[in-house]
């Protein structure tokens, strides 16, 4: 296997965010364009350059990269297609990386793009009986790793809801989040329950949305200084024995993994990039549901078990703390285009790396750490760095 | 069509067994002969995904366990793939045979049942199919 280390530079050139919201006059492919284009557009590179595309979604159908490829030209390069569920773009951008670290191609685009069904997330990542049980239910799903969590943790539902005020006070300043209005605790602890001990607002919303990034090699860069190296991008597809209900798969109670999936992911994206948690200025976690935000930032090595949400109390997570967290208000600002939200994640790091996040953008921002996951099991962790 | 609201189906063939009629019935599922890992619903084809071997055997598993984490689902899932009553509580049953397994709770008071309980197997309808039949599905309920 080859050394990542020793194998070429590989740059963000240049990126692409479409406004999510819901849009029913709109396919995937309109605002997948949308998302190229403008992606072109920041890297300063015409069409023409970009030599392959890998593209990421879950419910849009056959070829559906295609689709939006073609609302940009045909130019003759490859179109992949990938589908790893909420992994998707984070995926098509490890693909990209690879294929430029390795000289394959110098210039190639990673896309995300997704039209989401209307109401809860369907997932089909299950066997027919578990689906006709009621067990494709991801919020309650997540509602049970939550139990197991607080019983172990003492986190509160209070602590619960605090991650949904940070993260939407956030989205408040992202002109492209679907909600960009902030909620009060009492707002989030007073909203309807939906799977014990989960409420609706500590649940990611949905959206439609695009999202694009344009890598390559430094000598392709038009910009030096708006470059954003790409120190890691690691991707884990489940380790025995780690249970993940939203993934359809339990704990192994003989043989428990010594390490999880996401710990896993992390350790590879800090081992491929030289860095560790303490050299990380800025974190794009996984807040599908608000706990995940949490039990992510511990598993990521940033605190021990149990500690976040006293973190999260001390303003250490907020926009002006010592580590921001969704700075563009995650995934319960923005909403959760599946095959998107890993690529709006990468978006979110390069605007704050460049220091061009306006009013809310962090103080020291140098590296930057972005994490999705969810059912297969994936789990994909991308470092960047100016 | 003629009133088919007697006639009992399960969710799946061979998930349980009914038991003799002085026992309960039983979960079926497979444990491995080399290292001992234990899974619900039993492998057809018989190989263990933890030690890559064809070397499963058939159980019947224990009809008591504890329940690990438990949900209310007050809202229906999505896809169309589930016609059971909603709310309804689902959860993670920790068995003595060294297994976790995901399975509907039911109880009187879905919202009251706490977790770490002791569990027992039982066999519950789920939903009427288009055909009127009752379909039948395995379940775990609080034990007194």
């Amino acid at each position: 296997m080859k050394n990542l280390k020793e194998m070429r530079e590989v740059f963000v050139a240049g990126i692409g965010l479409t406004k999510w919201g819901v849009y029913e006059d709109q396919e995937c492919y309109d605002f997948g364009s949308e998302a190229i284009f403008k992606a072109l557009a920041d890297a300063g590179m015409g069409w023409t350059e970009v030599q392959a595309a890998f593209c990421g979604s879950v419910y849009q159908g056959t070829a559906s990269g295609h689709q939006a490829i073609k609302e940009v030209g045909l130019t003759g390069i490859p179109v992949v297609n990938v589908e790893n569920a909420c992994s998707s773009g984070g995926s098509s951008l490890r693909l990209a990386y690879l294929m430029v670290a390795a000289e394959i191609y110098d210039v190639v685009i990673a896309l995300g793009m997704e039209k989401m069904p209307r109401g809860p997330i369907p997932s089909t990542a299950f066997r027919p009986w578990e689906l006709a049980s009621g067990f494709n239910i991801q919020v309650g799903n997540y509602a049970l790793e939550t139990v197991e969590y607080m019983k172990e943790t003492g986190v509160t539902e209070e602590d619960l809801a605090r991650v949904t005020v940070k993260n939407r006070k956030n989205g408040a300043m992202n002109p492209n989040a679907r909600f960009q209005k902030p909620v009060s605790l009492e707002e989030v602890m007073g909203s309807r329950m939906v799977a014990e001990p989960l409420r609706l607002l500590h649940c990611c919303p949905l959206a439609d949305g695009a999202a694009a990034a344009v890598l390559c090699g430094k000598d392709k860069l038009k910009s030096l200084s708006r470059g954003i190296k790409v120190a890691a991008s690691a991707l884990t597809s489940g380790v025995y024995g780690d249970g993940m209900p939203a993934a359809g798969i339990v704990n192994s109670l003989k043989y428990p993994p010594e390490v999880g999936i996401l710990e896993l992911s992390a350790q590879q994206a800090y081992e491929a990039s030289g860095y560790g948690p303490e050299d990380i200025d800025i974190v794009q976690g996984y807040d599908t549901t608000v706990p995940s935000e949490l039990w992510g930032m511990e598993k990521l090595g940033f605190c021990n078990k149990g500690e976040a949400a006293g973190l999260l109390r001390d303003g250490k997570f907020d926009l002006d703390g010592e580590l921001p967290v969704n700075t563009d208000g995650g995934l319960m600002s923005r909403g959760h285009p599946l095959g998107a939200t890993g690529l709006g994640q990468i978006c979110e790091l390069v605007t704050q790396l460049r220091n061009e996040a306006g009013a809310r953008q962090v103080k020291k921002a140098r590296v930057g750490l972005a994490h999705a996951m969810g059912a297969g099991p994936n789990s994909s962790i991308t470092i960047l760095t100016r | 069509m003629g009133d088919n609201s007697h006639q009992q189906i399960p969710l799946r063939e061979g998930f349980w067994t009914s038991g003799a009629p002085d026992s309960g019935p039983r979960l079926i599922g497979s444990r491995c002969t080399q290292c001992g890992e234990v899974y619900f619903p039993k492998k057809p084809k018989g190989w263990c995904v933890h030690c890559q071997q064809q070397t499963l055997e058939e159980i019947l598993l224990s009809p008591r366990g504890r329940i690990s984490a438990v949900t209310v689902v007050r809202q229906p899932p999505a896809g169309g793939f589930y016609h059971g009553p909603v709310p309804y509580a689902y959860g993670l049953v920790d068995l003595p045979d060294g297994l976790r397994l995901v399975s509907q709770i039911t109880a009187d008071n879905l919202e009251a049942v706490p977790v770490g309980a002791e569990a027992e197997l039982v066999i519950r309808p789920l939903y009427q199919n288009s055909e009127g039949r009752e379909v039948l599905t395995f379940m775990f309920t609080p034990v007194a």
